[in-house]
This record gives structure tokens, C-alpha cells and sequence, in this order.
């Protein structure tokens, strides 16, 4: 290959803009390697490692890891496939709290977040992080997470030989995905492993959104159809034609089901092929 | 609220990539090298103008000497005489016209330049012829500003005569 000036900067610009999100959830483990340049980002490597059912049960409060050990060697074998340099740690559904605020002009997020969630904490205020996103028309997508939960989960990447730089969240990842694409009405479900949030998304901006512990006993997919039918028609004005979308965890066998019971066409959304299966926050990294 | 969230549990000392580092520093030492150079221009733009200045003091003092020299050829060209109003032929014919029978015309010569002065070497047999030619001279109507010579008027004059060419119809 003919190696100019041209071709290192190319190289050059695409190592450098590379970061690696690892996503650790009750059901597995994923690293991903993305490539960020100006033309967006772009899924480079995926690795994914199953973990033992009850080795991590996210939850907002108490210890999440029951069996630290399986999870450390799993995160090791991700991340030996996978570059480990610059990490965004990715916490799954269900250990934060979530909610849809709009900040009064002048007064930060952060502590408009901590205003407005503190008595609904299952702890402290004083032992959370809060942080947001920007959910469009002046409205944030708010998460407040214990900071020893974080800090559970940063051990353990540590300790596979992880360099944590930043700490994200799986349904802040997913709904900035979706907040980028731009679509008209569509109402979608972002399932984690054990969490999962719903959000009205109108042209780049989230209109509604909720969030809570998902109940995958038989009938899941019909009760998650009518919680999105409800969603969606109380925030369009009873429009039944809004589109609906699911994405995630178990998404693909939920899917059938919620087409099979509607009435109205489920919205297409962009699938990765690989033994992954879904993961909605990797899928709001990469479309 | 930051632009990318960040849960993590403890603030981190620095989040910046390399390739944001990388590009801070190249806008800083592009940054540096445009001072560099709008300094280095700013000192050429002033040695420049001081040149400008030197230049002009030489080109108003070249456009004095120009505009002596045209005052001088003006004043210069307005005593000339041309000699298409006077032609040497007529000069000399009417010279000779002019000179008594025992007066010989050795030389003449005519400057254009200083408005038709006339230098005539004559010689006369004697002091009265002399004196002839003086008078023939002077009575003649083209010839102004006499001026004869020295002369021994003991036997044979030989002098110079000076006079101006007065041109006209």
C-alpha cells in the first residue's frame, strides 16, 4: 500500500478517535470499539461474553455484583479483543433514576436534577452523581446514580485492566441515539436486561419519557405494547398512528408479538448482526 | 449540564483525547506563528513606510531639480537664436556687405546658443579704415551690442569685434 501523508493522517485521525464502551449488564458482558471521526461513529469491534444468571443484579442501591469474580474475568476476555485505552464504562438499565425535567433559565441541570430527585432517592442525595442530556426544546434527560454503585462497577473494570476515562449510562446512550436521528412521532422502548424506558421522541427532542423495572413474565410483550399505545396517545392527542419501535435486550423475540397484537406498524429499527443480539445503547452509539 | 455525561464517581484529572490535545496544541502553534508573522509583517509594512518616506523626500527633491533645470532651459531656450531665422550664409553675406574696401574678413564666427553673438576677426590696412568699419558696423541695423577689440592704430589693425545678431523681418 502506498503509504503517504494523506494515508497516516487518515490512520492517524481514525486511531486516535477510537474509544471503547463497555457495557456491563445482569445478562452479559460487551465491549465495543468505535471509531469516532466527523462523519459520525462507527462500530469497529464487538465482543461479547455471557455471564453466569444472578453474577450482577443492577439495582439503584445495595451491591450489584454477586459473583465479582465471574464478572472481572469476563470484562478481561471482552476486553482482550478490544482496544483499552480510551473506556467509556457503561452502566446498565435499572441503577439510576431517571426522569424528564425542564430547567429553569439560569439554574444548572445538575442542580435542578438534585433539586427535583432528591425525595425520590432511594438514598442520600449527598452520595449521588447527577448528570444530563440534553432532550431538545430546554428539556434534559436527568440521571441521578449512587455513588457507590459506580464506583462497584468501576472496581471491576479496574481490576480487568480497564482504563475507565468516563462513566456513561445505557438509556442516556440509546435515547442521544435516538435524539440524532431525527424521525417524526415514534414512540420507542429501550430495553436493559432488568430496566427498561420509554420515550416519545418528536424531531430530535423527547417529549415524554419513563422508566421502571421490567416484568418479563409471559404476556411482557402486550403489556409493553399498551404502555406504549397509553405513552403515545396521551402525548400526541389519542393519535393511535404513531409508530412504535422496541430495541434492546430480548427485543427481537418481543418484536413478533407486539407486531402480531397492533394495529399500528412498529417503526423500523436498524438491527447489528452479531452474537450480541441488541443493545439499545450500542445501537444509539452507531446509527 | 456537560455535553457528554459523566457518571463517574470520582472526577478524573483529565478527559481530553489525544487527538483533541494534539489539535489544542496545533491551533495554539498556529496561533503563535500568525502573531509571529502580523509582528514580523507590522515591521516590514514600518521599514516600508520609511522607505516610502525616503523615496518620496528624493522624489520631491529630483522634481526641484527638474523643474531648475526646465525654469533654466526655458530661460536658456528663450536667448537662442534659431538659426532658421538666421541662416549663416545670410549672416556672412550681410557681414561682408558691411566691411569697407581696405577691411578683410580673416574669421567670423556665429553662437546660435548665446542669441547670435557674432566674433569677427577683421584686419584693416590702417586706423581710418578701422574706424570705417567701426561706423559701417554700428549704423547697420542687425548688428547691436558692438564691442571692438584692442587695436594699434601705429600701421595695420588686426582685432577682434564682438557683436549680437538681432534677428527679425
Amino acid at each position: 500500500m502506498r503509504f503517504d501523508h494523506t494515508t497516516a493522517l487518515t490512520w492517524g485521525v481514525a486511531l486516535l478517535g477510537t474509544r471503547t464502551y463497555l457495557a456491563i449488564d445482569a445478562s452479559s458482558v460487551t465491549a465495543a470499539e468505535i471509531a469516532e471521526s466527523v462523519k459520525g461513529q462507527r462500530l469497529r469491534t464487538l465482543a461479547h461474553e455471557p455471564l453466569p444468571q444472578g453474577a450482577v443484579m443492577p439495582g439503584p442501591a445495595g451491591p450489584n455484583f454477586a459473583a465479582a469474580d465471574a464478572v472481572r474475568a469476563a470484562v478481561a476476555r471482552v476486553l482482550g479483543d478490544v482496544s483499552r485505552a480510551r473506556i467509556t464504562l457503561v452502566l446498565p438499565d435499572g441503577v439510576a433514576r431517571i426522569a424528564l425535567v425542564e430547567p429553569p433559565r439560569g439554574v444548572l441541570a445538575r442542580d435542578y436534577l438534585r433539586y427535583r430527585l432528591a425525595a425520590s432517592l432511594p438514598w442520600p442525595a449527598a452520595e449521588g452523581v447527577f448528570d444530563a442530556l440534553d432532550a431538545g426544546s430546554g428539556r434534559v434527560v436527568g440521571a441521578a446514580v449512587r455513588r457507590a454503585t459506580v464506583a462497584e462497577y468501576e472496581e471491576v473494570a479496574s481490576a480487568s485492566g480497564a482504563n475507565v476515562e468516563q462513566v456513561h449510562l445505557a438509556p442516556l446512550l440509546g435515547l442521544a441515539g435516538l435524539l440524532r436521528r431525527r424521525h417524526t412521532d415514534e414512540v420507542h422502548a429501550l430495553l436493559g436486561d432488568v430496566a427498561m424506558c420509554l420515550a416519545f421522541v418528536r424531531e430530535g427532542g423527547i417529549l415524554a419519557l419513563r422508566s421502571r423495572r421490567r416484568d418479563r413474565s409471559q404476556g411482557e410483550a402486550s403489556r409493553l405494547r399498551a404502555e406504549l399505545v397509553r405513552l403515545a396517545s396521551q402525548v400526541a392527542n389519542g393519535n393511535g398512528s404513531v409508530p412504535l419501535a422496541v430495541s434492546g435486550s430480548d427485543a427481537p423475540g418481543l418484536r413478533p408479538d407486539l407486531e402480531g397484537a397492533a394495529p399500528t406498524a412498529t417503526a423500523p429499527f436498524p438491527t447489528l448482526a452479531s452474537g450480541a443480539g441488541e443493545a439499545s445503547w450500542l445501537l444509539g452509539l452507531v446509527t | 449540564m456537560t455535553r457528554q455525561p459523566d457518571f463517574s464517581s470520582a472526577p478524573r484529572t483529565s478527559r481530553v483525547s489525544l487527538f483533541q490535545s494534539l489539535s489544542l496544541a496545533a491551533c495554539a502553534l498556529a496561533a503563535i506563528a500568525a502573531a509571529f508573522l502580523a509582528y514580523q509583517a507590522r515591521g516590514e509594512a514600518q521599514a516600508a513606510t520609511r522607505r516610502l518616506a525616503e523615496v518620496s523626500r528624493e522624489v520631491d527633491a529630483a522634481r526641484g531639480r527638474v523643474q531648475a533645470f526646465e525654469t533654466h532651459a526655458r530661460a536658456a531656450w528663450a536667448g537662442m537664436l534659431a538659426p532658421e531665422e538666421a541662416p549663416p550664409s545670410r549672416i556672412v553675406a550681410e557681414v561682408a556687405s558691411l566691411l569697407p574696401d581696405d577691411v578683410r574678413l580673416e574669421r567670423i564666427a556665429i553662437d546660435y546658443r548665446r542669441g547670435g553673438v557674432l566674433e569677427l576677426v577683421v584686419v584693416a590696412r590702417d586706423a581710418r579704415a578701422w574706424d570705417r568699419l567701426l561706423q559701417q558696423l554700428e549704423a547697420a541695423q542687425r548688428i547691436r551690442e558692438l564691442e571692438p577689440g584692442p587695436e594699434a592704430r601705429a600701421a595695420e589693425v588686426r582685432s577682434l569685434v564682438r557683436a549680437r545678431w538681432a534677428a527679425g523681418p
